[in-house]
């Protein structure tokens, strides 16, 4: 066996196209294997003897032999990360080609050797999954679109339902002026020693009246989520504010214990409100029925321990061990969590409040509100006593990559 | 003689007012409870010839307090003023007022005028 004929065959086996031009002689091809003949579908008899000219378009061919001056003049071996030729019926064929400067030993003949890889199939697959990234991007924007839509939506809600007691607050501090309106409009006697008192009085009602309706305000107003460091106290005395009126009407006793001293915590105001309002108003109404209805809100930091991922329960799901979190809990003594409805709290329109009362929206929109400030919510029966238990845990770093949006997003 | 008026509501900048815009427009004794849940205890002491009282009051609403004013031998027949700040035109039919029975209820913020004509006839009855 001639070693001339091991080399061709061997050429001829290889699953890449190898080809010669000879540069000496206006680049025609001296070597054409069977890869670059099916890539090509050009025979090699047709081939050799014969340049880039005769055989490609002209543009393709001037390209060709730009690469192959280039690669004559470098001296050295040079990669061309992608080219397009056109094969049959017109397809574009992707190649990836070197071309190597050879001189010949016996002839001194300059040589331009060119190895090509077909990348066609690599080329479609990857703009088919560009495409197909692209989609599932545009569709994860359309989802955070409509969650946040959805979670405006539950907000609306919950402003018809608080409307009527924010309304009862605010006539409080309105009364309170007209009487003050009265006293003094019947003459102001200098020496009267009420004025003062009147005055004093009527600045705190104006004070009032307007922190109730600019909490209501902000409550209702932006819809991306906008997060700031917060401390938790400042954020339940709004809460309470805009249900004062609820709690009075169900005679609900209300214990706050929150340090002052938290570290921060990073939430969307208006939208951490809703989840807060949401847990307080489950809380008055699973309450009904108890003699004397008492919500705790307590608070604590702490570092996570033993969190073990992807337990049976899911707990701290988002947090790793040694994560430092502020723990907020709602804690009720009304009639607790029926066996039948533990599994289905979160399930979106499920509810156990009458026609007219609750939409079922509440919870399932509060969990994906606490999710996207990159924190869980769980609720369950409380083990001291008869009653539920909401409980928060809030992260006090933000971190983006949990979250499914950015923490600052337009206004 | 000074009428005695006992002012039952929660708001103590409201009652506050209330008793100074009263006792500066006619002669009346006027004593406030801001806590409901002494009402009866208070109202048992001072022996008003009315009573006005809110509605929406934690610990007890202004339903409860007449109610046990309606089971007190001596405040049955005292006259009940009711307040309220309410809106829900459904809240003041179904709700405490409703039970109350009180027949008179005025809305806050109160017209003074209006205030101190309907004491005039309710305490002018007895």
């Amino acid at each position: 066996m001639e070693p001339l004929t091991l080399v061709e065959s061997v050429l001829d086996n290889l699953p890449v196209a190898v080809f010669a031009k000879d540069a000496n002689d206006d680049f025609r091809f001296v070597l054409w294997n069977k890869k670059q003949e099916e890539i090509t579908t050009v025979k090699a008899s047709r081939a050799l003897g014969r340049d880039d000219y005769a055989l490609f378009s002209e543009e393709s061919a001037d390209y060709f032999r730009s690469v192959d001056k280039a690669v004559l003049k470098a001296g050295r071996l040079l990669k061309v990360p992608e080219e397009i030729i056109e094969g049959k019926n017109g397809q574009d064929i992707h190649l990836r080609t070197v071309k190597i400067p050879v001189i010949e030993e016996e002839t001194g003949r300059r040589l331009v050797v060119g190895i090509s890889e077909d990348i066609t199939e690599q080329v479609r697959s990857r703009a088919q999954l560009e495409s197909l990234n692209k989609n599932l991007v545009d569709a994860n924007k359309e989802l955070q679109e409509t969650q946040l839509q959805l979670i405006q939506a539950e907000k609306l809600e919950s402003i018809g339902r608080l409307a009527a007691g924010v309304a009862h607050e605010v006539k409080n501090p309105l009364a309170l002026l007209l009487l003050g309106v009265d006293y003094l409009s019947n003459g102001i006697d200098p020496d009267d020693p009420n004025v003062d008192t009147i005055l004093a009085q009527m600045r705190s009602a104006v004070d009032r009246a307007d922190r109730i309706v600019r909490g209501l305000v902000d409550f209702s107003s932006q819809r991306s989520l906008s997060r700031e460091p917060v401390q938790l106290y400042t954020v339940i005395d709004e809460v309470l504010l805009l249900v004062k009126h609820e709690l009075t009407r169900s005679n609900t006793s209300v214990e706050v214990s929150i340090p002052r001293d938290l570290p921060h915590v990073f939430l969307d105001l208006s939208k951490f409100e809703q989840v807060v309002i949401n847990l307080v108003i489950n809380a008055v109404h699973a309450m009904s029925e108890s003699e004397r209805p008492c919500l705790e809100i307590r608070a604590r930091s702490e570092s996570l321990r033993d969190v073990v991922k992807n337990q049976g329960a899911r707990r701290y799901e988002v947090f790793r061990s040694g994560d430092h979190v502020v723990i907020l809990e709602l804690v009720d003594n009304g009639c607790g969590i029926d066996n039948n409805d533990a599994t289905r709290l979160f399930d979106p329109f499920f509810t156990t409040k009458a026609t007219g009362v609750g939409t079922g929206l509440g919870l399932s929109v509060a969990r994906k509100i606490v999710q996207l400030h990159g924190g869980e919510l769980h609720v369950g029966d409380r083990e001291d006593a008869k009653g539920a238990i909401a409980k928060l845990i809030l992260p006090t770093k933000v971190d983006t990559g949990k979250v499914g949006l950015s923490s600052k997003t337009a206004k | 003689m000074a009428r005695k008026i006992l002012l039952v509501d929660d708001e103590a900048g409201f009652t506050q007012l209330l008793k100074m815009n009263l006792e500066k427009s006619g002669d009346f004794e006027v004593t406030i409870e801001n806590d409901s849940t002494r009402a009866v205890s208070t109202a048992r002491s001072f022996l008003p010839d009315i009573v006005l009282l809110d509605v929406v009051m934690p610990g007890m609403d202004g339903g409860d307090v007449q109610a046990q004013f309606q089971s007190s031998p001596e405040l049955r027949n005292v006259p009940v003023i009711m307040l309220t700040a309410l809106v829900d035109s459904a809240e003041l039919s179904d709700g405490a007022v409703a039970q109350s029975g009180s027949s008179i209820v005025l809305p806050k913020p109160v017209d003074l005028d209006l205030l101190l004509r309907v004491i005039d006839e309710a305490t002018a009855v007895i």
